[in-house]
């Protein structure tokens, strides 16, 4: 069942990851906790894994969505939302 | 709102009545388009342009500091046919004395070319600004002097000798020397006349935050179909139940505003899916890079729009005491810190410093209603 | 079979339970999950088959019994579809991850299944990476099967605590400390309770078996004060019953205060079809009883569409024992949070607008009472992409506390409008335009 072969790109950087395993799954394993920019001083994170928190949202192939929902697939483009100064 | 922190200013003691919270009407539910850019021309926009100016005095005197943003508004013509459009409105602005600025060729890919890259030509109108309806609501609310009396509606209105005396609450009679009736559509409960003013819906988008996978926006695109839409423009197109035009509006939160809808109903408590799809496909259509983006709520507010689509303002008949201001339509928050001002005036008796002549209540021989 | 078509939110056991109801009554069933395989949060099933979290035998069983009767059952299934809400004409949104494309849905009856949401009270630094939900921390060993690297600490009030510190446990990677507000010892009225449901008196023990074992100290009376980063770390302080502040650094801190029914959405829309709340988002009373309510659901849909329905005397009785252990359950714990008193005015509330403390004070400081509404708009609480899920409800609760109680209504921060969650724009523009006749 586990392939380590498979792997998708974080901000440019190769993150391999399990069959069926989500990205914020994967992103933990590979030791990244910081998923994004955020608002004030809160960051983007993984905090409730069921999608309802919306702190984990990254941008996948151009759309943004929730890490911990999302299943990683070979040659996803995953980057962080960083936030524009204003 | 802003009447009573005029006329608390001026000396009166001061009580808000609102039938709910404040800024729940059209107010809580607005744009925050301090704008020229898209008002008729004629009187209305000439009081729109002293409405700016009316702004810019309010944030340098410190009343609305950091609540009104001085910027510049973008008219994006996309389809040949909307080149017309652009170039009358452009000079009818101009005509009004708003600096405006034509970009075509190189000036246009500059300016708007990353947000809107179909672009055939465009109209910067300079000096306008942005105000969201609720924080200029609140910002007055803590400047305080008057008292706001939350979930209070008037009921009716004590009349005696040819004045009103006091206000009808379902609390008992409460002792008035004046009264203004700024209440949006409610405001005709208190008048004779149906059919003069109606509901127009209105419904808008607003997306999450714009990262560095979106461009930066010069200020906001308004595609010339949104003044077909609002009929500053004869267009030669019948007029529909529902109409569309597009404003792309950068906030200053990162998010984007987009609307709105122009539609004969008042459900205020519903958007539906329909107007929302097409208004984000023109906006996607105007600025691809939009669709990077989510849609983090959607809502819609209800205009109060008059028969002649001029607001009224001025004294009622059949009382000495009784003011109205209401029927903005969508131009609430552009005028209403002017319209408030002029309302303390009229009211104090003193001469108001904008002819608003052509707002009168008497052109539609507006008086109190007997029941009222 | 009946052609129509009844939608079903959600695939926990009250979504499963209501779809195979109403498709034994002769209805076209239709069951959303908004991830990439059935379960909901307490039967969350494994990325590998082969690697998976101990649970108790019970709950297995009862999972394993919904999915073989959905197997055979004719009940359509779409995984990582989205439920966006019921819009203003009354079709019901489903945003379709694979295709990226909103799908319009006109269902002769709703069925909402959207399960709880856990509380998590705000203390100074939850806002950081590394500070999770336990049922955060949970989920990941459901998913993965393996224990998160890094020391952890659990802290909060509710069982959930102690189970999830026991699959840590039984994963070879045991808590730091579990830390539990709760000071009250077991009432003869909480036991009383518990007795009558030996199902939660098993499970308890299964749990707290192997923590006993472990040398596991379960903190009775202490909370987290504040989390603050310490390197790739974090740095816990923990205040005790007498008051007396500890450290920890940790790598992870897993937060919980009990659960609340996921109520996003759940407002009845204008124009919406007949719609049914079914599970943890009616209630919380946990996976036995969401069985039994889905069922009830299923009920209510068959009798309302005219179908010929069974009598469920039983689901119903299930439910009454399961809503008395659990409010006995319920009086063990305490899910208030921080004494608000004590929190820093720089505590972040709002987490995903970075909303503080500071400046909800502020709003309230005038003599003036502002409401609810004015709160949301103003001071942005609840106006963030989760829609008010973590401070809604802290935020009445405070609102209130400071006033005497009067508390506004959770609703007016959250709002009752669709989109239930963000969808993404691109999702819209292939819509198409609804046919003239709408």
């Amino acid at each position: 069942m586990t392939s380590t072969s498979q792997a998708f790109l974080f901000d440019g950087k190769a993150i391999p990851f399990d069959s069926n395993e989500t990205i914020a799954m994967a992103l933990d394993r590979a030791g990244i906790r910081t998923l994004g920019a955020g608002q004030g001083n809160s960051t983007g994170r993984y905090f409730c894994g069921i999608g309802t928190c919306q702190a984990c949202t990254v941008s996948v192939d151009g759309t943004r969505m929730e890490a911990c929902l999302t299943p990683a697939r070979i040659g996803l483009q995953v980057e962080r939302i960083a936030s524009v100064s204003l | 709102m802003s009447a009573a922190h005029f006329l608390s200013r001026a000396g009166w003691r001061v009580t808000v009545y609102d039938s709910g919270v404040v800024a729940s009407g059209a107010t809580g539910s607005a744009d925050g388009a301090v704008s020229v850019a898209s008002k008729k021309p004629g009187p209305l926009m000439t009081l729109a342009v002293a409405a700016v100016r009316f702004y810019e005095h309010l944030a340098e005197t410190g009343v609305l500091v950091d609540e009104f943003i001085s910027r510049s508004t973008f008219m994006i013509a996309s389809q040949s046919d909307e080149l017309d459009v652009l170039e009358s409105q452009s000079a009818q602005l101009e005509a009004a004395g708003v600096p405006v600025r034509l970009l075509k060729g190189q000036s246009l890919a500059e300016t708007v070319g990353a947000a809107a890259p179909s672009a055939l030509a465009a109209v910067e109108v300079q000096g306008e600004g942005h105000a969201v309806g609720y924080r200029v609501v609140e910002r007055l609310r803590r400047l305080g002097g008057f008292t706001i009396r939350r979930h209070c509606r008037i009921v009716g209105l004590r009349q005696s000798g040819g004045s009103v005396s006091g206000v009808v609450t379902e609390q008992g009679v409460e002792p008035a020397d004046a009264v203004l009736l700024a209440a949006g559509l409610g405001s005709m409960d208190f008048l004779a006349g149906s059919g003069l003013i109606r509901p127009r819906k209105g419904q808008l988008i607003v997306t999450d935050r714009a990262g560095r996978d979106t461009p930066r926006f010069p200020g906001p695109l308004m595609s010339c179909r949104y003044l077909v839409s609002k009929g500053s423009h004869p267009a030669g197109k019948l007029p529909e139940s529902r109409s569309l035009g597009l404003v792309v509006d950068p906030l200053r939160t990162g998010q984007f505003l987009i609307g709105g809808s122009r539609e004969d109903r008042d459900d205020k408590d519903t958007a539906d899916a329909d107007t929302v799809a097409s208004l984000l496909r023109d906006a996607v259509a105007l600025s691809p890079s939009l669709a990077r983006l989510r849609v983090i709520r959607v809502f819609a507010g209800v205009r109060a729009a008059t028969r002649d689509g001029m607001p009224i303002v001025g004294r009622v008949g059949g009382a000495d005491n009784v003011w109205v201001a209401t029927g903005f339509e969508g131009d609430g928050i552009c005028l209403g810190p002017l319209m408030g001002h002029l309302c303390q005036q009229m009211i104090c008796g003193r001469p108001a410093d904008q002819d608003i002549s052509a707002l009168g209540a008497d052109r539609f021989g507006l008086k109190l209603a007997d029941a009222a | 079979m009946s052609d129509r078509e009844v939608l079903v939110i959600g695939g926990g056991p009250a979504g499963v339970a209501a779809a195979l109801e109403m498709a034994r009554g002769g209805l076209k069933v239709t069951l959303c999950e908004q991830g990439p395989r059935l379960g909901g949060a307490i039967h969350r099933q494994p990325d590998d088959p082969s690697r998976r979290v101990r649970v108790p035998k019970a709950q297995r069983q009862r999972w394993q019994a919904l999915a073989e009767a959905l197997a055979a059952s004719p009940v359509t299934v779409l995984c990582r579809h989205m439920f966006a809400g019921v819009e203003g004409s009354g079709a019901v949104l489903l945003e379709d991850r694979a295709s990226g494309r909103i799908v319009t849905r006109h269902p002769a009856a709703l069925v909402l299944a959207l399960g709880g949401v856990e509380r998590a009270t705000p203390v100074p630094g939850w806002q950081l990476p590394g500070v999770v939900t336990a049922g955060g921390l949970q989920m990941m060993m459901k998913s993965t099967g393996r224990a998160p690297d890094g020391d952890v600490l659990l802290a909060g009030s509710g069982p959930l605590l102690v189970a999830v510190a026991a699959q840590l446990t039984a994963l070879g990677k045991a808590p730091v400390a579990v830390l539990e507000r709760s000071t009250s010892a077991v009432s003869l009225r909480a036991l009383a309770g518990l007795i009558r449901a030996p199902a939660y008196l098993w499970e308890a023990a299964g749990y707290l078996l192997p923590l006993t074992k472990a040398g596991i100290r379960l903190q009775r009376g202490a909370s987290v004060r504040s989390i603050v980063p310490a390197g790739d770390r974090l740095s816990v302080t923990i205040v005790d019953t007498i008051g007396l502040e500890q450290r920890l650094v940790v790598d992870r801190v897993a937060l919980h205060d009990g659960l609340l029914p996921n109520g996003n959405g759940t407002t009845p829309a204008p124009n919406g079809p007949f719609t049914v709340l079914a599970g943890d988002c009616r209630e919380v009373l946990g996976g036995v009883a969401a069985i039994a309510d889905g069922r009830l659901a299923g009920l209510a849909v068959l009798a309302r569409l005219g179908q010929a329905a069974p009598d469920l005397a039983g689901a119903a009785a299930t439910l009454r024992r399961e809503r008395r252990t659990q409010s006995a359950l319920n009086t063990l714990f305490d899910y208030s949070g921080s004494d608000a008193a004590h929190l820093p005015d720089d505590t972040v509330i709002c987490r995903c607008e970075g909303r503080t403390l500071g400046q909800l004070r502020g709003m309230l400081a005038a003599g003036d009472r502002v409401s609810a509404r004015e709160i949301k708009l103003n001071g942005r609480f609840g106006m963030g992409a989760c829609q008010g899920r973590f401070c809604a409800e802290w935020v009445a609760a405070f609102v209130a506390s400071q006033r005497d109680g009067q508390p506004p209504q959770v609703a007016e921060i959250v709002g009752s409008r669709w989109p239930v969650k963000p969808v993404p724009v691109s999702a819209f523009v292939d819509l198409p335009p609804s046919s003239p006749s709408e």
